[in-house]
């Protein structure tokens, strides 16, 4: 039974210029264990799905789901409270922007201390240098050098790789099954990523915990990801296992994406033109009616403005009419 | 740190040798006698005018005036007053700490209000809610502090018959005064009638408190509701969120103690206005502090109740400008980043 | 005709027009406005459009109501003092006095607080905090206290009233005229204009003031109901305008005696004072939440 299933999330925004799907019939499905990234440009609706799964929703938000199943439980019956215990314990998140994420009013120990998970059974006046002493041994286990000098700082005087590392440790201390990571490595240098990335596979081994993450790098997904989704303004793409979609893509923007990623093996003529989609992703405003990449793609045709259904091969999901290496699927209906 | 503790000293004294250079400047366009104007001795008698001409200078010229007015005033010697032929200095600290009583609890009673309302007002979702606390805050804004203040004693001290509306206390109770603020020394006094005496005197200043409280109420209000709604819009909140903190331990643990240093701010820039209305309401009420000894004095013309009044809420402003600065420094995180970085 | 639009087209309006759709949308900031309009015409035409000369006391009507009340009449519209005057007439007369005179103040202070306070702002160095330091002694006496020392250095009366709220007023706008220039020259734009070859006028007209003129106008509206308040808590006490004038602080004292037998010879000064102050204060937060979302 996968962990997390979500099958045909709709989300839609109220905007002053009226109602926007932002996200349209998108599916994930993550089993346990597994680390599953989520690709996508920026404006395709990310860190609309990872706030819709973990349930910090905004207050313009209509979210209408077929299933939203996590561990056999549905998550659209649970009330609010059930939610909020669930996101403590079970669920994690870390975010884009680790300076930001940490209080500035306060050091960075005391918001480590109150986020480690309190043992019941000890006694009141031991809990604070329990508290202590199990932040350290996390800040240990992220591969913080100095556990005690950070612990005295403040956000602003540490590097981003150490507060990412503080927040990874923040959200494992209570042993999540899911850890979502909504672009963890963003404004770090590229041996600090390194380094996060490795961290975070090392949790998914040892731990087993299972991880989301949601980038738009596709070259550093595929380094570090047992599956892959693909999402194109607010729709989903294709997904599957990474070496299968790397080798053969089936959806038209996930071979754009493969052909994006320059090639520095070979030698290029002078001056020729790198292979990009032509166009822009659409603004809210402005979104394509069925197959949002319809305008900019190069197999698009007439069928192309009815919203094609995800149709399933094997094991992997596509949403195409027209896809390559594509047999005639057998487009399951029910999916 | 310590830099800017230094720098804002030298700030604090160049501000108050200015004030007090502004203020040697009107003593000499007062359309009265100089030695008048400076020691409140209506006929001095030849003794007293050598005296006088000697401890002020009259005879140097202006800078040495300056520095003789300056040491005159900073050894406590702020003249006599015409009116009641004593001290000023005397009269001025008998008077200041009934002052700060009601500034003290006005202030307790706008941030006590404030705060939570502007909480609640950044919080809510209804539309409803926010227009009305945002009209609430508007019209409190705009009243006249002075006709607030008389339909308030209108409404409750002749209508209802609730509160008294004047004076500090009732004059029956004889309370000694020790530090000079009025609820302190009921309960520092053996009198036997202290417990009706301290609460009569709690009605005494609750009018006066509410009157003056309106200012700072309303700009507590909307400033920090502003705060709150730009600081519950920031990342870490939102990573706290994420964590299963509850919202109420989100506001009062990270959101508070980040939106009240901008609400701070605020109140410092707020403080020449609220000593202008804490004047009015004093003289509506008949509360016996500084404001209503400075206007009497300005009735009466009584140059050197004027001088000390001035030099001494000045002063205080000044000082708490600086504090309240400091303050701010220290408790605002990103200006400690601004001081290291620049230091 | 305008033409027919075919395609879809996103119309981006101006800056400023895109502040005034803000602004309109605000129908309590328009209310404002719009009795700001009607208190600016009552300045104007106030004295013109009253039934009785503030002055004339009517000795057959003495502590009249206002004509809602049964025994009111229409003809003194809002009552009458305890001296027969006609309150009507008197808010009328006098709004070219509490009004007219609060804008006259404020202009002055804007255009002496704004030279001064772009010079200061354009200037580094010793000059420039000795300046400083001097417009933060004048902030820090409160308007009321320097209205005190005003009054005590040149008597009391309504002229009085103009220098000593002005001076009051004039160091908040050098202030804030002062900081926000300070601001906008650690802006990169302005690097990027001097390394243009721009001197320090050109910067200052062309790169600056278009930055500056929304903190002005805030500061204005502030200003203004600041120096209302003040000219009518002056007038309350008896050191601005004086006894007989018909000025509405001065009304209020004047009605203070009457209070529980004629309340309406307190309240409607008072309501007057309010609501002017009222209309300014919504304009000014209008403006303000119109000014935000671009200012981000």
């Amino acid at each position: 039974m996968p962990l997390l299933d979500v099958r045909n999330l709709t989300i839609e925004l109220d905007t002053p210029h009226g109602r926007v799907r932002a996200l349209e019939k998108v599916s994930l499905t993550l089993n346990a264990g597994e680390i599953h990234g989520l690709v996508g440009e920026s404006g395709s609706g990310r860190s609309l799905l990872a706030r819709a799964i973990l349930g910090i929703p905004g207050p313009n938000w209509t979210i209408t789901a077929d299933r939203m199943m996590w561990d056999g439980n549905n998550l659209m019956t649970m009330s609010s409270k059930e939610r909020r215990n669930l996101m403590g314990s079970d669920m994690a998140m870390i975010f884009q922007d680790p300076s930001g994420s940490l209080d500035p009013a306060q050091t960075v120990g005391s918001q480590l201390m109150q986020a480690m998970p309190k043992n019941p059974k000890a006694y009141f006046w031991q809990r604070r240098k329990q508290a202590q002493l199990t932040a350290q041994k996390w800040l240990h286990k992220v591969g913080i050098k100095d556990p005690k000098k950070v612990m005295a700082s403040y956000a602003w005087e540490l590097s981003e790789g150490e507060c990412q590392k503080v927040m990874i440790a923040m959200a494992v201390a209570n042993q999540p099954r899911l850890l979502i990571a909504d672009e963890p490595t963003n404004s770090m240098e590229l041996s600090t990523q390194a380094q996060i990335f490795r961290l975070l596979s090392q949790l998914n081994q040892l731990q087993n915990v299972s991880i989301l993450i949601i980038s738009h790098e596709l070259e550093t997904l595929a380094q570090w990801c047992d599956h892959l989704s693909v999402l194109y303004s607010g729709q989903v793409m294709e997904s599957g296992p990474t070496e299968e979609l790397i080798a053969t893509p089936y959806h038209p923007y996930t071979k754009a994406l493969l052909d994006n990623m320059p090639d520095y093996s070979g030698i290029k003529a002078h001056k020729a033109i790198m292979p990009t989609l032509p166009g822009s992703a659409p603004a809210l405003q402005h979104l394509p009616i069925g197959c949002r990449l319809g305008p900019r793609c190069p197999e698009a045709q007439k069928k192309c403005v009815n919203q094609p259904s995800l149709s399933h091969l094997k094991n992997r999901y596509f949403a195409c009419h027209f896809p390559y290496h594509g047999e005639t699927t057998n487009d399951d209906p029910t999916a | 740190m310590f830099r800017y503790l230094l720098r804002r000293l030298y700030l604090f004294l160049a501000t108050s040798l200015v004030m007090v250079g502004v203020l040697f400047y009107t003593t000499g366009l007062f359309p009265v006698e100089r030695s008048f104007a400076l020691t409140g001795i209506h006929a001095p008698t030849a003794n007293q005018l050598v005296q006088i001409e000697q401890d002020y200078k009259l005879n140097d010229n202006q800078a040495w005036q300056f520095f003789a007015y300056l040491q005159q005033r900073l050894s406590g010697n702020l003249g006599v007053s015409v009116t009641s032929n004593q001290s000023v200095a005397e009269e001025l600290s008998a008077v200041l700490p009934a002052s700060f009583e009601l500034a003290i609890m006005a202030a307790i009673i706008a941030i006590g209000l404030g705060v939570p309302l502007g909480v609640l007002a950044s919080q809510s979702q209804h539309k409803l809610t926010q227009n009305t606390i945002m009209a609430i805050t508007l019209t409190g804004y705009s009243v006249p502090v002075f006709w607030l203040g008389l339909y308030l004693s209108l409404w409750f001290g002749v209508d209802l018959g609730w509160l008294p509306i004047s004076g500090q206390l009732n004059l029956l109770y004889e309370i000694k005064p020790i530090t000079g603020f009025m609820l302190i020394d009921i309960l520092l006094s053996e009198s036997e009638y202290s417990m009706s005496a301290f609460k009569d005197a709690l009605l005494h200043i609750v009018l006066p408190a509410t009157t003056l409280a309106v200012l700072p109420f309303t700009v507590v209000v909307r400033s920090t509701r502003s705060a709150m709604m730009n600081v519950m819009n920031q990342t870490f909140i939102r990573a706290a969120e994420a964590r299963g903190m509850h919202t109420s331990t989100i506001i009062l643990r990270h959101a508070l103690p980040n939106a009240l240093i901008p609400v701070l701010k605020h109140l410092g820039l707020m403080l020449g206005s609220f000593a202008s209305y804490a004047i009015v309401v004093e003289m509506i009420f008949s509360w016996p502090g500084v404001g209503s000894w400075l206007v009497s004095g300005i009735y009466q013309r009584d140059y050197t109740v004027i001088q000390g009044g001035i030099l001494a809420v000045a002063l205080l402003i000044i000082f708490l400008s600086i504090l309240i600065e400091v303050l701010h420094t220290v408790f605002n995180p990103l200006s400690r980043k601004d001081l290291y970085a620049a230091s | 005709m305008p033409p027919v639009k075919i395609y879809q087209e996103d119309q981006i309006a101006s800056p400023m027009m895109r502040v005034w759709q803000n602004f309109s949308a605000n129908p309590f900031a328009l209310a404002g406005l719009w009795t700001i309009a009607f208190l600016l015409l009552l300045t104007l035409f106030g004295p013109m459009i009253a039934p009785f000369p503030p002055e004339a006391q009517d000795p057959r009507a003495l502590l009249l109501p206002p004509s809602w009340d049964p025994s009111g009449t229409v003809a003194h519209f809002l009552g009458t003092d305890d001296l027969g005057r006609d309150i009507f007439s008197r808010l009328l007369h006098d709004a070219h006095l509490t009004f007219g005179m609060a804008l006259l103040i404020v202009i002055t202070a804007l255009v002496t607080g704004f030279i001064i306070g772009s010079l200061s702002g354009m200037m580094r160095g010793l000059k420039s905090s000795i300046l400083g330091h001097l417009l933060d002694a004048l902030l820090s006496i409160p308007s009321l206290l320097m209205a005190i020392l005003v009054v005590a250095v040149m008597g009391p009366g309504l002229e009085n009233v103009f220098w000593a709220v002005g001076i009051a007023l004039t160091p908040q706008f050098v202030r804030s005229i002062h900081q926000s220039v300070h601001e906008e020259l650690q802006k990169e734009y302005v690097t990027a204009a001097r390394l243009d070859g721009a001197n320090s006028l050109q910067i200052f007209w062309y790169v600056i003031m278009p930055n500056v003129w929304e903190v002005v106008i805030i500061q204005t509206t502030l200003a203004i109901s600041a120096a209302i308040l003040d000219i009518a808590a002056l007038g309350f006490l008896s050191l601005g305008a004086q006894a007989p004038s018909p000025e509405w602080g001065a009304m209020v004292a004047q009605g203070i005696d009457n209070l529980l037998t004629a309340p309406w010879t307190v309240t409607i000064p008072g309501l007057a004072i309010l609501f002017s102050v009222l209309a300014i204060n919504l304009v000014g937060d209008g403006l303000r939440s119109a000014l935000a979302p671009i200012r981000n």
